[in-house]
């Protein structure tokens, strides 16, 4: 048992240190939880808050895009999307592959998207998993949903393009926002639908509209108690264009299963009418998210369905070009109006041999008939007397050259050739056997449908080049000026009037009772043509050896004032494959029955 | 010697058994609301507290066999069950089951057993032996000795790695020992050295053990990964402001904000729904709880019941400390639980156990005089 002196020797005097252990303890904490939740406590109370409540965007509506007479040409309808919050997720593997099962969307795909998301999205914000849900994929996830606290169906509103393949390199589409997009737009969050092509993207800001904000208070299982709108969306502004949907469809409709380009302008105002390039492409399908395969399919299409061959194809103008090289004459040389040329087929330029497109050539001929005519070797001269640098100069005070400055994408500027020019880009001299053949549009020559469009106008509405507008309430804006007088320029005018009223005019099937027709056919060499060829019918040459058929023309009536431009890919002459079109197309818009 | 010692009863610290069971009470009550509405992507929902509440069966089981037997006979103990925790901490190092990252159980089949838990009591026994039979104050030598037996078990569980609760030794031994005195010289050359080799003691930590220290100094840098658990259990307390948002009504600890909530982070949930006004009666029931253990001490008659009685008023001192304090911000994380608060089988049943020693001492205070 215990021996008296281990009583006695307890330390009683050390309880003193655990009583100051316990005060200290005390004083520590009392102080730190005073810090926290009274001196501190509203702000910890905001975090706090912050935490329960989540802000959802909302997205905004695009603004609709309409046609002349108001109808719609781009919509919205909602669409659902399935999203996942990531902080309400328990398992998330197990998230995507129930994900996977009901869309049909391999886990792989699911994986990606969620670890793109990772970085981008908050936790507590939907990460847009599968962008659209069919109408039975809804039906069936919406009754399993609930087991799934983290999953949530989210409704957007989805473009639409009502008539497809018309409109689409006009309109063109909306897309996702790739990485490099949301990079340089910071108000951009993962699954946003910006324009990628034609007006969508170009009037982007305009259509884009801006983004709500919804708070959302949650409970523990990420339900939504409650829900209030801080900041309602904007939607983006309507665009009217100064298109006719119905003419579209009607040109459209015209070119068949040819491969080409028309435009349909207004030469006093600029106004587009109808833009079409054919083939086009659904453009439905990229606001959906185009399939790799597909995406592929349509890159790689031997028929360019991507290509807007309106303004993003520059073509040889052939015999169209004859018109401006006949200004440029009138303007810049001593010939005249009635200055004659002899054309026996056949055109001698130091070595050179150029032949006329009429084998046994059209005798001696004054320019308004070599126009009507569209006699090669009357231009061979003209060229010759002219030289390069006077016909680039004119012609791109023409607007040949150069960018209409039409409000779309990747618009191509085409060439004039100068003498510079070849310098730069071959190392050589210009020849003189050049200017000759870039006299009649071959050579180096190209433009676009769109810049003879323009040039058409010009010569129709006084000599003003006018940027081609397509927003309906846009007022008309001149560029430049033709650098023609008055008479000249009318000249031309009646020269192409002759072309389709005259005799042996190369237009003359454009002929319309009680309209003012005028135009000019070209055709545009693709290869020079091997002596097999040479001698054959269109029919008889491989489709893509034959060449482009032009049509430039405008038809008047009243006070209606059209300019029509058709390129026909591989139609071989301007006047069989391009002037039924052009015909046709004059026929809906002016009206000859009543005015004859 | 009589069956029954009427006195036993009259003696006993009811005061401390009382303030223990309403920590206790309080920690049921609010892992109830750390639990609930714990429903996860449309899972079971999970009830720690009815699990808590059975281990405090468990632990009241451990507080009467801890309490009935004389304390005194654990004196020819404290060799023994020194030399067997070791043995069992080899062991668990050798051959343990590895959860989470960590050996610390030995599986024997119906439960898993943690020998940390014994060696913490081993090392109080040994550690009060030890003092009990060094009248003076401790000289190098002693100190030395003692040290050197404590740290053994103590590197061991540092190496499983459990750095809390090798932690809460080497603090209990210590604060044993500063209370039992040390020469002034030996005190404050220790204290420098300690200082001293703080830096070499860094790097002598696993690299998730620097990472916490690192991001307890500044919890901003990583407010997702490391410093997470931190930022969210500050929030949730201070969130609670002056009188807390009501019972079950903590969104940041219902929400799954906080993690670990009902571990180590309970007093997070407590101070959330209670506010200042709760976290304040907490402290002074601690307080209060702690106070009736230095009765104990105070009115202990035999040196080692003393030294034993200190053994544990410094394992509840240490824990409430660390806990509060790492939760708090003022210290690092380590894994230490809130007495009676944090939910845990073997804490809740190694706490009763040695509140059962407290007890045992307070009990027979007065015993020996009528033998």
């Amino acid at each position: 048992m215990f021996r008296s002196d281990q009583v006695n020797t307890l330390p009683a005097d050390r309880i003193v240190i655990l009583q100051a252990a316990i005060l200290l303890l005390f004083i520590i904490i009392f102080l730190r939880l005073w810090y926290f939740q009274v001196y501190k406590g509203d702000v910890y109370a905001q975090k706090a808050q912050a935490n329960i409540t989540r802000i959802q965007s909302i997205h905004a509506p695009r603004g609709l895009i309409r046609d002349r007479n108001g109808n719609i040409l781009a919509d919205n309808r909602p669409a659902y999307g399935l999203a996942m919050i990531r902080e309400n997720s328990a398992d998330v593997q197990a998230t995507l592959q129930q994900v996977s099962d009901w869309t049909d969307v391999p886990t792989s795909k699911l994986s990606d998207r969620f670890e793109q998301g990772r970085d981008k999205v908050r936790s507590f914000e939907p990460l847009l998993l599968v962008p659209n849900l069919t109408f039975d994929q809804l039906a069936y996830i919406e009754a399993r949903i609930h087991n799934w606290p983290d999953l949530n169906i989210i409704t957007r509103p989805l473009r639409t393009y009502p008539y497809g393949a018309p409109f689409s390199h006009v309109l063109g589409y909306v897309a996702q926002a790739n990485e490099k997009e949301l990079r340089a737009n910071p108000r951009l969050t993962l699954g946003d639908m910006i324009g990628k092509q034609g007006v969508e993207k170009t009037f982007e800001d305009i259509l884009h509209g801006q983004k709500g904000r919804k708070h959302l208070q949650v409970n523990a299982q990420g339900r939504i108690l409650h829900s209030s709108i801080t900041q309602p969306p904007q939607p983006g502004s309507n665009l009217d264009l100064t298109l006719d949907c119905e003419l579209q469809q009607f040109v459209w409709e015209s070119l068949g299963d040819h491969a080409g380009a028309v435009v349909v302008m207004e030469p006093v105002t600029g106004k587009i009418r109808a833009l079409v390039s054919k083939p086009g492409y659904d453009n439905n399908l990229f606001v959906r998210g185009l399939s790799m395969e597909k995406w592929e399919d349509l890159l790689h299409d031997p028929s360019h369905p991507l290509q807007n061959r309106l303004i993003q194809s520059a073509y040889p103008p052939g015999s169209v070009f004859k018109l401006a090289v006949a200004g440029c004459a009138l303007a810049r040389s001593e010939i005249t109006t009635s200055t004659s040329f002899y054309c026996s087929g056949r055109y001698r330029l130091g070595n050179g041999l150029f032949r006329c497109w009429r084998r046994y050539g059209h005798g001696r001929l004054e320019m308004k008939e070599a126009i009507a005519r569209s006699c090669d070797v009357y231009f061979y001269n003209l060229g010759e007397e002219l030289g390069i640098s006077k016909i680039h100069s004119f012609c791109t005070q023409a607007g040949f050259g150069q960018k209409t400055g039409i409000r779309l994408p990747n618009e191509q500027a085409g060439l004039i050739p100068s003498k510079e020019w070849k310098l730069r880009r071959f190392g050589q001299p210009w020849q003189g056997g050049e200017s000759v053949i870039t006299a009649i549009g071959q050579g180096y020559t190209t433009s676009t449908p769109l810049q003879v469009a323009r040039f058409i106008s010009a010569l129709v509405n006084g000599g003003r080049l006018l940027q081609p507008l397509l927003q309906h309430d846009a007022s008309p804006r001149v560029q430049n000026s033709l650098p023609l007088q008055d008479a000249h320029r009318e000249f031309i005018r009646q020269a192409m009037i002759h072309t389709v009223e005259g005799k042996r005019g190369t237009a003359r099937r454009l002929r319309l009772p009680g309209a003012t027709i005028g135009a000019k056919t070209g055709t545009a060499q693709v290869v020079r043509l091997t002596k097999k060829h040479e001698d054959k019918e269109t029919e008889e040459i491989p489709y893509k050896f034959r060449d482009h058929a032009w049509m430039a023309a405008f038809g008047q009536q009243g006070d209606a004032s059209y300019v029509v431009v058709t390129l026909v890919e591989h139609g071989g002459h301007g006047s069989s494959a391009a002037g039924p079109i052009v015909k046709g197309i004059f026929e809906y818009l002016l009206d000859p029955e009543e005015a004859g | 010697m009589s069956p029954f010692d009427r006195r036993l009863f009259t003696h006993l610290n009811w005061t401390l058994l009382l303030w223990s069971l309403a920590l206790f009470g309080l920690g049921v009550m609010n892992l109830y609301s750390a639990s609930s509405l714990r429903g996860e992507g449309g899972m079971t929902t999970y009830s720690f507290y009815q699990k808590q509440m059975l281990w405090g069966l468990f632990g009241m089981g451990g507080l009467i066999i801890c309490s009935s037997f004389d304390y005194r006979h654990l004196r020819s103990l404290a060799w023994p069950l020194y030399w067997v925790s070791l043995g069992l901490l080899l062991t668990v190092l050798l051959t343990g089951e590895s959860i989470y990252g960590a050996s610390r159980w030995i599986d024997l089949g119906l439960f898993h057993f943690q020998p940390t838990e014994l060696a913490k009591l081993s090392c109080l026994l040994l550690t009060a032996l030890l003092l009990t039979r060094t009248p003076t104050l401790l000289a190098w030598s002693s100190l030395g000795r003692i040290m050197a037996l404590i740290l053994l078990p103590v590197g061991l569980i540092i190496v499983q790695p459990d750095l809390g609760s090798g932690l809460n030794i080497l603090l209990l031994a210590g604060g044993m020992m500063f209370y039992h005195g040390i020469r002034p010289r030996v005190f404050w050359t220790l204290s420098l050295a300690a200082i001293a080799l703080m830096p070499l003691g860094w790097f002598g930590l696993q690299d998730y053990q620097k990472e916490r220290i690192l991001t307890f100094l500044n919890p901003e840098t990583d407010p997702l990964g490391a410093g997470y658990n931190i930022l969210q259990s500050q929030i949730a307390i201070g969130s609670g402001q002056t009188w807390g948002k009501g019972f079950l009504e903590g969104t940041q600890s219902q929400l799954r904000f906080l993690p670990e909530k009902h571990t180590d982070f309970v007093f997070a949930v407590f101070g959330e729904e209670w506010g200042f006004a709760g976290t304040i009666l907490l402290l002074i029931l601690f307080c209060l709880f702690l106070y009736q253990i230095i009765m104990v001490i105070q009115d202990s008659k035999d040196r080692f019941g003393h030294y034993l009685a200190v053994g544990v008023f410094f394992y509840f001192f240490w824990q409430i400390a660390i806990n509060m304090g790492m939760v708090l911000g003022l210290l690092p994380v380590v894994g230490i639980p809130l007495p009676f608060l944090s939910y845990g089988g073997t804490s809740t049943l190694i706490n009763f156990c040695f509140l059962g020693l407290a007890l045992n001492v307070s009990m027979r205070r007065f015993v020996f005089k009528t033998d």
